[in-house]
């Protein structure tokens, strides 16, 4: 009978192993499956980036370029807006030297620039607005204090679509149309609810005795929240960061109405536009996508650090 | 360096709650007062208002005799402790210590100077490097005490420093923070709803309720000599028993107080104070340490009873006890054998009863 138990708790043991396993055999598959379908298309971008016209269409598809090539990338850097695009440099021999490179090929890296400024605008002004309203509106007690929150949530309620007319209405008035300025304007207008927002939840969070003791310590409101509320939000506003300059970077369709010259086209017009071209380059339009892609990643890597959790622990009791 | 007086101080919220109501309070300098009253009677509040973290809604106060109702914290010279210490979690412990001297613009090396000698007072010399998140409660609590100490402030607030720790610390600071006191020669405003700490600390108390002072006073005021019943029943453990009943006087230098078959004859002292109050409706107090078990009392100060439950309390025991359908606690002797339902009669010292007017609730002796 002893020996029974015995074979009975084995065989117990073993089928949880066994259940042990096939559990994380799914998680692992599960896992890969994921990453495959986020990376892949990055990763087809990259490479076909490096890889001729020619190569790119090639079945099956070539995932490292076979004879790598950084003529797409030359003929970006090399491109000027005053570049004649005539009949006999579209048909030339080799698709990647810029025979099929689209007529506004030279408005790229212009477009770019002004991707930067304006995010990096966006940003800055984010926070100078940002961060003293949400310390405000989190730790000040004043008449029309949750009516300010309401309406400013209620604010991002409402579709992007619906505000075009609007946007454009007031930008045409104030004489900012085709300039970054009018990107500026409505892009804060869209970014800075959901910046006031993230905030407003963090700094709710921190004890309100943090703040009256850096008080009584001899801060002033302003001082209390640049070293004591900033220096422990960093992990938020990192989040704000990342979050406005991929909004700006990204922003298409306010961008189109409101631009229509390289003095103020974004990234995100300038691509769409090769498109549209009456000859594509495939392998020219990804090295560009490459290219737009480096400056978020370099944000976010800046950045990543700063996400660390457990900034504001020991705070109070604990 | 500050006398603190509260002249018809009025505090509303924005939301229309009436937190504190026509407070007058003069806090002589160099005094330890203690704000006693239970939770929600608005002693926060009135710390708040002395640290400037308030607003006053009506009233004055005043630092020495400026009216200081519009200073912000900062340009109030007092340090604050809170209940949840409020350290900064991104600084050291050094640091959190020697902030309000930065911001204060204290030269470098007095800051040193000033937060090594804080904490070697109380020895966390050792932690100065640490992050709060690395301390213990009891010495997370010393780093909220050396932040307000560095400061040499006029006044020192402190609001329930003690009540997030455990037992036995909470006796050991009692006694430093006493120390503390005597030796920094300033202003203590200190707030609790633990009547014992209350007693132990203060020079005097000042009993709230609802927002309400009840009354200020000494720790033997307060306790001995309690002008409401709020006070009375507030402090002592366990609580005042009370018995409703009426006043016979024959005359005004004897009076006897009675319910149903119980009497008391009330000592002359007593009766003095009470004049002609025949068939007044009182009710009489008895603090639970109050009574003697040998019941050979004088007589008209005997009351018998059964006992109805026993607790233990270490030193002493807590004796439920069944006055004719009432259920009084007594704290007896522990050597004293008693079992449930017994039998027992208590003598009651008569000079330490309290009378209370049976409506108001307010003291008919003093
Ligand atoms: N900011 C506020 N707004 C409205 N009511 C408040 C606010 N702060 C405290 N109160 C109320 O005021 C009363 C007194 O609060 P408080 O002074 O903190 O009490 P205590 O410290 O004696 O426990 C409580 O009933 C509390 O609910
Ligand atoms: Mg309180």
């Amino acid at each position: 009978m002893a020996t029974t138990e015995r074979a009975n708790l084995i065989d117990d043991r073993r089928r949880l192993a066994l259940s042990h396993l096939t559990r994380n055999v799914v998680i692992f598959v599960s896992a890969i499956v994921l990453m495959l379908y986020v990376l892949a298309p990055v990763t087809w971008l990259v490479s076909s980036s490096f890889q001729t016209e020619a190569e790119i269409v090639s079945v099956p598809p070539h995932w490292i370029p076979e004879n790598p090539t950084l003529m797409n990338f030359e003929a970006i850097f090399g491109a000027t807006a005053e570049e004649e695009v005539t009949y006999e440099t579209r048909s030339g021999q080799d698709p990647a030297s810029g025979g099929y490179i689209p007529s506004t090929a030279g408005n790229l890296l212009p477009a770019m620039g002004n991707s930067l400024i304006v995010a990096t605008l966006v940003v800055i002004l984010n926070l100078l607005v940002g961060v003293p309203a949400a310390y405000a509106l989190a730790k000040i007690r004043f008449l029309g204090r949750d009516a300010s929150v309401y309406f400013i949530l209620v604010t991002r309620v409402i579709p992007d679509i619906a505000l075009v007319v609007p946007f454009f209405l007031v930008i045409r008035k104030l004489g900012l149309l085709d300039s970054l300025g009018s990107l500026v304007l409505t892009y804060l207008a869209v970014t800075v609810p959901f910046t006031v927002f993230i905030l407003v939840q963090f700094f709710e969070g921190l004890p309100d005795e943090l703040d009256k003791a850096a008080r009584v310590d001899g801060c002033s409101r302003f001082q209390s929240l640049v070293r004591v509320f900033l220096p422990l939000s960093l992990p938020s506003l990192v989040a704000v960061i990342l979050f406005t300059f991929l909004t700006s970077w990204n922003e298409f369709l306010l961008a189109l109405m409101f631009t229509q010259t390289e003095a103020s086209q974004t990234l995100p017009i300038v691509l769409a536009a090769f498109t549209s071209d009456f000859t594509i380059s495939f392998s020219f339009i990804n090295a560009a996508g490459v290219l737009a892609i480096v400056p978020p990643v370099v944000v976010a890597v800046i950045f990543e650090r700063y996400i660390v959790s457990g900034l504001t622990a020991g705070a109070v009791k604990g | 360096m500050a006398r603190i007086r509260f002249e018809h101080v009025e505090k509303k919220y924005s939301n229309g709650f009436h937190a504190v109501k026509d407070l007058n309070l003069d806090i002589q300098d160099k005094e330890f007062i203690v704000l006693l009253g239970p939770s929600g009677c608005g002693k926060s509040t009135t710390l708040n208002m002395i640290a400037g973290l308030e607003d006053i809604s009506d009233g004055a106060l005043r630092f020495d005799d400026e009216i200081v109702n519009f200073a912000p914290p900062h340009r109030r010279d007092v340090a604050m402790v809170f209940q949840s210490y409020a350290l900064y979690p991104h600084k050291s412990v050094f640091d959190n210590i020697g902030f309000g001297l930065k911001m204060r613009k204290v030269p470098r090396d007095e800051i040193e100077r000033r937060v090594r000698e804080a904490a070697g007072k109380l020895e966390i010399d050792h932690l100065l490097d640490r992050r709060p998140s690395q301390l213990s409660g009891g010495q997370r609590q010393r780093v909220a005490l050396g932040r307000a100490m560095v400061r040499e402030p006029a006044a020192f607030l402190m609001d329930e420093p003690l009540s997030n720790l455990d037992a036995a610390l909470r006796i050991s600071m009692r006694a430093e923070i006493k120390e503390l006191h005597r030796a920094m020669q300033t202003t203590f405003v200190y707030v609790t709803h633990d009547q014992a700490e209350a007693l132990t600390l203060a020079d005097r108390i000042v009993v709230m309720n609802d927002g309400v002072v009840q009354q200020i006073g000494t720790p033997d005021d307060i306790y001995e000599r309690p002008k409401n019943t709020f006070v009375a029943s507030f402090l002592g453990n366990p609580p005042i028993n009370y018995i409703d009943g009426q006043i016979e006087s024959t005359d005004g230098s004897t009076a006897r107080f009675r319910r149903g078959d119980l009497a008391f004859d009330l000592p002359a002292s007593i009766a003095a104070k009470l004049g002609s109050s025949h068939g007044r409706e009182v009710r009489l107090g008895i603090r639970a340490e109050d009574v003697d078990e040998t019941a050979a009392g004088a007589a008209g100060s005997v009351i018998r009873g059964k006992v109805n439950s026993i607790l233990p309390v270490g030193s002493d025991q807590f004796l439920g006890f069944d006055l004719a359908g009432q259920e009084l606690f007594f704290r007896v002797g522990k050597d004293l054998a008693h079992n449930l339902g017994d039998d027992v009669a208590l003598s009651v010292d008569l000079n330490r009863l309290h009378l209370f007017d049976k409506d108001s609730g307010e003291t008919l002796l003093w």
